[in-house]
């Protein structure tokens, strides 16, 4: 039987804006995924509750400007407990458009700004669970 | 906590009071009789089917109050509307057309842009830049750490100094942030969101004009000081509980009401509630009740109403539906005057005035054809200013991506200005009173304010409804519904759902965080700490951890700790020492 794809969400460090994380948390729940909430996090603790917790997917949720030093220190913790190559990593928020490339070459499979629809990060979502499964 | 639960909302409070003597509505009978024979034939002989049958439709704007609008409005529309009762004289009750008789003539509204980023040089060379370019007010945003009550050295700080605002740890900090700016001409918004981090931030402020030798009655601005901030909008890892945070929000009020006299203490903000998600309505209820309960509570402590209330001050966010926005602003004036007159029985006129700072909405604004934004923002802030408020900021049309760059934030202040100097809309008071359709919905938004303002109420009040969820709860599923709403195409957005351009346009510039501000910022901290009398600093510390235990005001704790150099990050410690930690409800 396929198992339901599990994302941990949380908010990057002390960023305050949580609208859009709370609406993408309803959202994969809605379209059937395990969703766990962890609110406001470091990457440390977001690591550990991904492991705690066997995600398949970490999303992180940043519009305070944090999005590159706390967003490569995630990858950072990804790579160092082993567990970046099976886990879908994501983030949404306010960036500029660079800093949306840089975060794909530091690590992160896909991220989301502004515009994204709740349809693109399931489709998204489901693709890169899939990716990762099929290579690992 | 002192606070005593009123029997009676203050939908059944205005009804008593406000007598129902006879109203001399300004049309007379016979008139509307044939206004209404006439609106018959016209409705029949001229107005097609298709417009008979959909007479009523409901705009779908950003964060609007889905009120259902008619195609035309006439005085069938105000059938009651007694001139005098109603809209008055401007500077005259009911201050439905604005709280000074001569408005913009008198005094222009004032350009406070929002600014912070970086160290405390960075920003104090941005708001000098602001005020040579004629803003008239300053507005100092804070960096993430500071705002959430961290030290720039606490290892939840990592990464994140000087981002989204100016890093703050110490009145040392505060120094060097208003370094040459004149704070006895210059009015100063302070934006500290939370009670307990006004309780941390605005001490520290004041130390720094007392050093500086300013006299605290030459002080003019704002702080924030809203429980609303620090409980219901606000993502963080730690949270003191909300009747503790709501008592540091009335100690705060008290302090500064005796000692700083010309500071507006509390700044009820409706804003953040807005952007957060929830309807033009909501938004106004919400800041509204907690005017209330705050008004109960300091009343309760023995303070009389007049002698508190004339500093209060409205943060309001004007949004997308033009009308709405600026029938919005009139109602909750009239709306606030009713409360304080007829519910705390007020008798200063000034302490009736419903005086209010707006911000152009940043969830307009989209990353799609950015420069876009710079016309939304501008139907905003002309909005804003045609319901008559008393100071503005206008959102750049780089937000969308991050901080505003330098250039950015000069044509938001230029917006300002051409509204001001260039389009004569500032010459006549309240220049839409009388208009069927404005006064009609003026009325209209005023009852479902207040009905919200009930609902909330008969909930058992502001604190508790926050304690237990129920206001969360209407917010998430007012933003959901929107967010589907925009997904769907029902809520259109120029250049990203509707009119989507093919072409990609030009990238605009956007700004980039100065170099080394963390590194820099943590050198400061370690110094400090070497250097400062750190049993003076321990002394102060447990004096404020006995205040808040004792339910003594803490606030002139909290400057002691100020002048020994405590940090921020060690006063939010003792808050959650002695207050404990709050686990709010979930919102999804």
């Amino acid at each position: 039987m396929k198992r339901r794809i599990k994302v941990i969400l949380a908010k990057l460090g002390l960023d305050v804006h949580n609208r859009g994380v709370i609406t993408v948390a309803r959202q994969l729940r809605d379209a059937g995924m395990e969703v766990v909430y962890i609110g406001n996090a470091l990457p440390g603790q977001i690591a550990r509750s991904a492991i705690e917790e066997d995600a398949d997917v970490i999303g992180v949720s940043s519009l305070g400007g944090a999005h590159v030093t706390l967003g490569s220190a995630l990858v950072k913790e990804a790579k160092n407990s082993g567990m970046a190559d099976r886990v879908v990593l994501l983030m949404g928020g306010v960036f500029p458009p660079e800093d949306g490339k840089l975060l794909l070459e530091v690590g992160f499979d896909a991220i989301f700004t502004p515009g994204a629809t709740g349809v693109d990060i399931v489709n998204t979502i489901e693709r890169l669970v899939l990716g990762k499964t099929e290579t690992h | 906590m002192s606070t005593k639960r009123q029997e009676r909302t203050t939908r059944e409070i205005l009804k008593e009071n406000i007598s129902e003597g006879p109203r001399m509505p300004l049309y007379n009978p016979e008139a509307l009789s044939i206004i209404k024979k006439r609106f018959d034939d016209w409705m029949k002989s001229t107005v097609r089917d298709a417009d008979r049958v959909a007479w009523k439709k409901t705009p779908c704007t950003t964060l609007g109050s889905d009120i259902p609008r008619e195609m035309l409005y006439t005085p069938l529309s105000n059938k009651d509307m007694d001139y005098g009762l109603d809209l008055g004289y401007p500077g005259q009750e009911p201050f439905t057309r604005g709280i000074h008789a001569n408005m913009y003539r008198g005094k222009d509204f004032t350009m406070r842009q929002l600014t912070g980023f970086g160290s405390p040089e960075d920003t104090n060379a941005r708001m000098e830049f602001m005020l040579d370019h004629g803003a008239t007010g300053l507005n100092v945003l804070f960096d993430l750490p500071t705002i959430q009550m961290y030290d720039s050295d606490d290892p939840m700080a990592e990464g994140q100094v000087g981002m989204s605002g100016v890093c703050i740890d110490s009145v040392e900090d505060m120094a060097i942030l208003f370094k040459d700016i004149a704070l006895d001409e210059v009015t100063v918004s302070i934006v500290t969101h939370y009670p307990s981090n006004t309780a941390i931030l605005f001490p520290m402020f004041l130390v720094m004009a007392e050093e500086r030798g300013i006299p605290w009655d030459r002080l003019r601005g704002s702080v924030q000081n809203d429980m609303t901030l620090e409980e219901l909008v606000r993502s963080g890892p730690e949270y003191i509980p909300p009747q503790d945070c709501f008592r540091i929000q009335c100690d705060n009020i008290e302090y500064i009401r005796s000692n700083v006299p010309k500071w507006n203490f509390i700044t009820l903000n409706g804003y953040n509630l807005r952007e957060f998600g929830t309807s033009a309505v909501t938004e106004m209820a919400v800041a509204l009740v907690n005017g209330i309960e705050t008004m109960e509570e300091l009343t309760g402590r023995g303070h009389d109403v007049d002698s508190v209330a004339d500093r209060m001050a409205f943060f309001w966010s004007p949004a997308s539906d033009f009308f709405e926005e600026i029938a919005r602003l009139r109602a909750v004036r009239r709306l606030w005057y009713k409360i304080m007159k007829y519910r705390f029985k007020a008798k200063n006129q000034r302490s009736c005035w419903m005086r209010c700072h707006a911000q152009t909405s940043g969830v307009s604004l989209v990353q799609q054809e950015p420069l876009n934004n710079i016309i939304r923002a501008a139907y905003q802030a002309l909005a804003a200013v045609l319901g008559g408020v008393q100071s503005l900021h206008v959102d750049s049309y780089d937000e969308a991506y991050s901080v505003p760059t330098e250039e950015a934030a000069l044509l938001s202040l230029r917006t300002q200005q051409i509204i001001q100097s260039e389009t004569g809309i500032t010459d006549v008071v309240d220049p839409l009173g009388g208009s069927f359709y404005v006064e009609a919905l003026t009325a209209e938004l005023e009852g479902r304010i207040l009905d919200e303002i009930e609902e909330i109420e008969r909930m058992g009040g502001y604190v508790a409804s926050v304690e237990r969820g129920e206001i969360h709860n209407r917010i998430t599923g007012y933003f959901t519904d929107q967010q589907r709403k925009i997904e769907d195409g029902q809520l259109k957005i120029v250049g990203y759902n509707a009119y989507r351009s093919q072409v990609e346009p030009p990238a605009i510039n956007v700004f980039r965080y100065p170099e080394g501000v963390e590194k820099k910022q943590k050198e400061r901290l370690a110094e400090l700490r070497l250097k400062r009398d750190n049993t003076r600093v321990e002394a102060a510390l447990s004096a404020l951890g006995d205040a808040c235990r004792k339910g003594r005001n803490i606030f002139p704790f909290s400057l002691d700790c100020a002048r020994a150099r405590c940090t921020e990050g060690e006063l939010f410690r003792v808050f959650k020492e002695a207050f404990g930690i709050w686990k709010p409800p979930s919102m999804w």
